[in-house]
């Protein structure tokens, strides 16, 4: 019988913001609350909506799909436990469900653009202490 | 109309800078000796005080003022980031206007650590690992928004800088004191586009103090007293911007900006305008912040501010003279103490007292501060 090769725990960067299971990258998504009395969606699961403090919430799976709001180039490694490497673009993705996220981005620092259409990207971004890989999200160039 | 009008009897203040042979403690107490001085009164007159600090230990302001006699007043330590020194006026003016005291001091003062602040200290971890906790993204990100809605250029953003440089050579209180030209600031590194390093404040170290009075009682005290027009505070709104530790806002909704809101709260209980006020002393985390600031205050529409700049508006000689002391860009930025720094200045030139950099016939000033958690304070001072 044949012995498969235990695949690495994977956990989410954060609690509460990516859908689960994390076993196929390709099928993750970030998770909204849709808020029942007024209709605004935040990021992650939460459990009041900042717009009215309704607390009838639904939580959705958001478009992979966005558009670049605005942006930045992050030219220094940022301070404190960075995980990445810079020069790394920084946005806000704006999405279907009415919500601007704000991501790191993948692809060309040289050919972001306000308006360009980006889609989103789970990946592991370290591993961790326990030898857990660590899934985190960017947003790339389609 | 307030039933008690307060007042600032004296005002101190330590320069701000980088000063390895002093702990925050000396610093603090160095510009509440010139406030009592100025004021001409002793520690044991004052009722209540008010420190207003970030990044030093607990109970900062017992322990700076203390050691100057262990009068038995309240201490209170106060914290809103960026916004601290306007939250502890804003509490001393609360504590004066309800009857509870008659005079009170409050301090800003600050000791920070070189470089970038401590990301925990404003970010989320998963933000931190991320990378998305370099302090002037989010400004960078507006800046760019801004340039795209309404033409702003980067030559815009140089020309703020040039001006706060050119002003802060006049003010001994600032930590850099150089003129730069404008090539010079266009050709700074990038830190964030399109924020270049000539263009950002940094954060160092400092002191400013106060004595509030009710109108009543500074009479025996002080022959130029300046009013305490006006000291609001408020946090920013849903989806009013995108400050840290944001991680999203609405794409449907967009509110008032903090500095538009908390400014107009101020303009109606000081019951003037913009229009009414000879000096700003502005938030300029970075150079592009003051131009938001400018549209946000109400000094020109919606997306006209970098005409504003053009035609010179907020230079010394302008019609709204804005950071005539170099800014937080020139002074630095030590967070606690920088909105007393503003408030010193403006007590300064409200009485003619300014030198070089003094903005003729100065009558009405507004001081302004931003920062995290979308905290915004405005203190508007009258003579």
């Amino acid at each position: 019988m044949m012995v498969e090769k235990p695949e690495k725990k994977r956990i989410p960067i954060r609690e509460r913001l990516l859908s689960k299971p994390l076993s196929r990258l390709e099928d993750v998504r970030l998770l909204g609350s849709k808020c029942k009395n007024c209709g605004e969606v935040g990021l992650g699961e939460v459990s009041s909506c900042q717009n009215c403090a309704g607390e009838d919430l639904e939580v959705i799976h958001l478009s992979q799909n966005g558009k670049l709001w605005t942006y930045t180039v992050i030219r220094n490694s940022p301070p404190g436990d960075f995980k990445g490497k810079v020069p790394m673009g920084e946005g806000l993705v704006e999405l279907p469900e009415g919500i601007r996220v704000k991501s790191p981005l993948g692809g060309d620092i040289e050919k972001l653009e306000i308006g360009m259409d980006l889609k989103f990207t789970a990946y592991p971004l370290y591993e961790n202490e326990n030898g857990e890989e660590v899934i985190a999200f960017r947003f790339d160039p389609v | 109309m307030k039933e008690r009008e307060i007042v600032i009897i004296g005002c101190g203040m330590h320069k701000f800078g980088r000063f390895a042979d002093e702990s925050y403690a000396d610093i603090g107490r160095e510009a509440i000796r010139m406030a009592l001085q100025d004021a001409g009164i002793s520690w044991k007159d004052i009722q209540a005080a008010y420190c207003s600090t970030m990044y030093l230990p607990a109970t900062s302001g017992a322990r700076i003022m203390r050691p100057l006699g262990a009068t038995g007043i309240p201490i209170c330590d106060v914290e809103a980031a960026c916004a601290s020194g306007g939250v502890a006026m804003r509490q001393a003016m609360l504590g004066l206007e309800s009857g509870e005291y008659d005079i009170a001091l409050v301090l800003g003062v600050e000791k920070m650590p070189r470089g970038f602040m401590d990301p925990l200290m404003l970010y989320e971890r998963w933000q931190v690992e991320m990378g998305m906790s370099t302090n002037p993204s989010y400004w960078a990100m507006r800046a760019r928004r801004h340039m795209y809605e309404h033409g702003t250029t980067e030559l815009h953003i140089a020309k703020v800088a040039h001006k706060s440089h050119r002003n802060s050579v006049n003010n001994p209180y600032s930590m850099y004191q150089k003129e730069f030209t404008l090539d010079e600031i266009l050709n700074s590194p990038l830190v964030c586009d399109p924020i270049r390093l000539l263009e950002i404040c940094a954060p160092n170290e400092g002191a400013a103090a106060v004595i509030l009075c009710t109108k009543e009682k500074a009479r025996q005290y002080s022959q130029k007293p300046v009013t305490v027009a006006a000291c609001t505070h408020t946090i920013t709104l849903y989806s009013a911007d995108f400050r840290v530790p944001l991680d999203s806002m609405s794409a449907k909704i967009l509110n008032p900006g903090p500095t538009e809101k908390t400014s107009k709260k101020a303009y109606e209980v000081a019951g003037i305008g913009p229009e009414d006020i000879n000096l700003f002393e502005v938030q300029d985390t970075d150079c592009f912040c003051e131009i938001e600031i400018y549209e946000e205050l109400g000094l020109c529409p919606l997306g006209d501010a970098g005409k504003l700049v053009d035609e010179g508006v907020t230079e010394i000689g302008g019609k709204y003279p804005v950071n005539v002391s170099g800014g937080l860009l020139c002074k630095g930025e030590p967070v606690g103490a920088s909105h007393l720094g503003q408030v010193v200045e403006i007590v300064w030139q409200l009485r003619n007292e300014a030198g070089k950099r003094q903005v003729k016939g100065a009558k009405v000033g507004l001081a302004h501060v931003l920062g995290a958690g979308g905290n915004c304070a405005v203190t508007i001072l009258k003579t």
